[in-house]
């Protein structure tokens, strides 16, 4: 695998630039010998992530910040998200049962069921998430 | 994202071209919301949706309660393997009616 490969972008918690972070992500996670559904998967992942911070951390607004930095390691792909927002109220994550009619709230589960490792954290920098996808096992 | 709309018999037919995400999914809502109250069938095409989120995902959740509420008949087919995939991984396609072709959804 190609340890030490790093993306990285600072945008606007606008989302009309989530479609250019997937537009990487799809890619990326192709070249690092992931099957299209997986790739799919992950980018999908990392833009509920960055929903979740524009919806929940900005209330919507546009001039926020995101950090976000994925690295490729010999574990995996690990995602590091941070934006100086409203920190996340643990109490509220994947609070909603899966499989009822409520809209909301989906996308928390969509994240922990993609990733293989998932954590929030508030730092002095401000709340970071953290997210692993693990390589898939070769025979 | 693109959506057009057309009549077919007394339902309305809502196809949905590109990308539902957080930045597009509030037009989607609004074409739904608004021919829900237009005709007693509103079917929807999924076949040419590349990619969906939880904020698509939940609009089509809230165009089903509206149209339950109005007595309306809202339906979907012609899931693609992506949008197939985020159907799976939120555990929702059992509340819909979902088809394969648009003459199975009017049927």
């Amino acid at each position: 695998m190609a340890c030490g490969v790093q993306l990285k972008f600072v945008l606007p918690s606008d989302p009309k630039f989530l479609p250019v972070v997937r537009g990487a992500m799809c890619p990326l996670a192709e070249a690092m010998g992931w099957e299209e559904s997986d790739c799919r998967a992950i980018a999908l992942a990392l833009d509920e992530a960055l929903a979740n911070v524009i919806r929940h951390a900005y209330h919507g607004r546009t001039d926020g910040v995101m950090e976000l930095e994925c690295q490729v390691s010999a574990e995996g792909l690990e995602i590091t998200l941070l934006d100086n927002g409203e920190a996340p109220d643990k109490s509220k994550l994947c609070a909603r049962p899966v499989g009822c009619d409520r809209p909301g709230g989906l996308g928390s589960h969509i994240i922990r069921d993609v990733m293989d490792r998932v954590s929030y954290e508030i730092t002095a920098e401000g709340n970071r998430f953290v997210a692993l996808k693990r390589f898939p096992k070769r025979p | 994202m693109k959506i057009s709309i057309r009549d077919a018999g007394q339902a309305k037919i809502v196809e949905v071209e590109g990308d539902v995400d957080l930045g597009t999914s509030p037009d989607l809502r609004r074409a739904l919301f608004e021919n829900l109250r237009l005709a007693p069938k509103l079917a929807l095409n999924l076949a040419a949706i590349r990619y969906i989120d939880s904020s698509g995902i939940a609009t089509l959740i809230e165009a089903l309660k509206d149209a339950q509420r109005l007595g309306k008949d809202f339906v979907l087919y012609g899931l693609s393997p992506a949008v197939e995939q985020v159907f799976r991984l939120t555990h929702v396609v059992r509340i819909f009616q979902v088809f394969n072709t648009e003459q199975e959804a009017l049927g």
